[in-house]
């Protein structure tokens, strides 16, 4: 059983202005070495969820237990541990990339190659020129090295990959999985289910501050599809389509002359996307 | 203070690449260009003026300045979740404004001494100079972190400069008693330019003096203790 970094238990969270929670008592673990993701519509309360976490909102109800201790216990070494990828650029536009980097870099205690992860996000070459001249996807790319700068044990990512093309945004999330395989931990707030259905090995879905699934994937994708399986065929000159049940599919007989007989195109299972997920779960209680 | 050196050395870098640095020069050079055209007769008048001027609303407006740059590049925030102790990122904040009011008040003070041979006290012009930038970087912190935008600072602090600007002048004029000095000390500027004038050889009570010091001091201490500790916090995090 691998080691709990965090356990947040019945987490609440509103803000000074406000009559409502912005978290409303939600529970869950982060195990170590594993991609969890927090994704829900914008509002539902991942990026405050994200904050208690990293320390920027302290006055919270509830309980996180860091690696078994209380999180307010935690001084800002706490930190050292911590890399954090906010969704919008965090530079000084009038330093170069390099220069901000070091002058974060300057502030721990471990410290990364600069170099090496401004290489490894193809901004090498740019390191020289001011961040105020850099694309929008060049400056989301400094973002990730700067989470990356001290070594972290774990990294709060939000939205990571929000304005990169798709070359860029798969620079990203292989380092995201490099980062996973040497041990790191990360907690990823995101909507964008590709980024989620690549990544992570958890995912829970909040809405409204509550959280209204928590499971693999995989298991969500079971859960919320339909046991079937949808078979494309061409036939009399066109493409038809035969449902059949998945349950006892490999005694079906209609279903196995059917594949034995015909010119199949395509099969699939009844599963689910992540989409179609995010968007049945999180649906508004009003609108539910 | 873990950290202060770092983010000093980062504050003074960014006062020079933001330009800010070089704004409160040109502003020197413009105190230093009129008080030449003033000419020596009244030069004393405006010497100790121009030194409140800086180190006063000028602070005010290059601590938003600064500030608000670092909102709208949301680096205020990327601070906040480093080892950095929140004590050394003000604290480094409030060194680099004191190291600008300093400069400008050397180069004004320097310059009405050799060109025009004004008596100045400069050890105690240093001192309360320092006070009265920390109490007005304090002020701008607080302004800065109550308002949306650049606009509303300035507004911030045309309302703040008639509030405490018109009882001193109401002073000055005779229009109030002068048994009402001892509460204008509680003015920051009444305080600031009565403290400057001194170290200028006005004569001024000494129990003013200590009055508009202690006052200054612990101004700023309330201000960074609760103003400017809980809602920098709350800014930084605000998108």
């Amino acid at each position: 059983m691998k080691n709990k970094v965090f356990e947040v238990k019945d987490l609440r969270f509103r803000y000074a202005k406000s009559n409502v929670e912005a978290v409303c008592g939600i529970s869950f673990d982060v195990y170590e070495g594993e991609i969890f993701g927090l994704l829900g519509p914008s509002g539902a309360g991942k990026s405050t969820t994200q904050k208690i976490m990293t320390k920027l909102f302290r006055d919270y109800q509830g309980e996180i237990l860091y690696y078994g201790k209380d999180l307010k216990t935690y001084s800002n070494a706490y930190y050292e541990d911590l890399g954090v990828g906010f969704e919008l650029p965090v530079h000084f536009s009038k330093l170069t990339g390099l220069e901000n980097m070091k002058f974060f870099s300057q502030l721990y205690k471990q410290r990364a190659n600069i170099e090496t992860l401004l290489d490894q996000v193809g901004l090498l070459e740019d390191k020289d020129r001011m961040v105020g001249e850099y694309s929008k996807g060049m400056k989301m790319r400094l973002n990730f090295v700067r989470a990356l700068l001290n070594n972290p044990k774990i990294l709060f990512l939000d939205e990571v990959t929000n304005g990169l093309d798709p070359k860029n945004a798969r620079i990203i999330k292989d380092l995201i999985r490099a980062f996973k395989a040497d041990g790191g931990t990360v907690f990823l707030t995101t909507h964008l289910m590709n980024d989620v259905e690549e990544l992570c090995d958890r995912v829970a879905f909040i809405r409204e501050g509550e959280i209204v699934e928590i499971a693999t994937p995989r298991a969500l994708k079971i859960k919320h599809g339909n046991r079937e399986v949808r078979v494309e065929y061409f036939s009399n000159g066109k493409t038809e389509e035969a449902v059949y049940d998945l349950d006892g599919i490999g005694e079906n007989e209609a279903f196995l002359k059917l594949i034995k007989d015909k010119e199949i195109e395509t099969i699939h299972s009844g599963e689910t996307s992540l989409d179609d997920i995010f968007i049945k779960v999180t649906k508004a209680k009003s609108d539910a | 203070m873990h950290n202060f050196s770092v983010l000093l050395k980062g504050e003074m870098q960014r006062l020079l690449r933001y330009k800010i640095l070089q704004i409160s020069f040109v502003v020197t050079l413009l105190w230093l260009g009129v008080l030449f055209l003033i000419g020596s007769e009244h030069v004393g008048d405006f010497v100790p003026l121009f030194i409140f001027m800086d180190v006063s609303m000028m602070t005010v407006l290059l601590v938003g300045a600064n500030l608000f740059f670092e909102k709208q590049e949301n680096t205020l925030k990327t601070l906040l979740i480093t080892p950095s102790d929140f004590f050394a990122l003000i604290a480094s904040k409030f060194v680099a404004s004191l190291y600008l009011g300093l400069q400008s008040t050397v180069f004004i003070a320097l310059f009405a001494l050799f060109m025009f041979d004004v008596s100045i006290a400069f050890v105690w012009l240093m001192m309360f100079v320092l006070l009265i930038t920390f109490a007005h970087t304090a002020l701008g912190f607080t302004f800065t972190v109550y308002v949306k935008d650049f606009n509303g600072l300035l507004a911030f602090i045309i309302f703040y400069m008639f509030i405490f600007a018109f009882p001193s002048i109401f002073y000055a004029l005779g229009i109030l008693p002068s048994s009402a000095e001892v509460w204008l000390m509680f003015s920051p500027t009444h305080a600031s330019l009565l403290m400057i004038d001194f170290a200028f050889g006005v004569s001024v009570s000494w129990w003013l003096l200590v009055i508009g010091s202690v006052y200054l001091v612990l101004l700023s201490l309330f201000l960074i203790r609760f103003v400017v500790s809980p809602k920098y916090v709350e800014t930084a995090v605000r998108e």
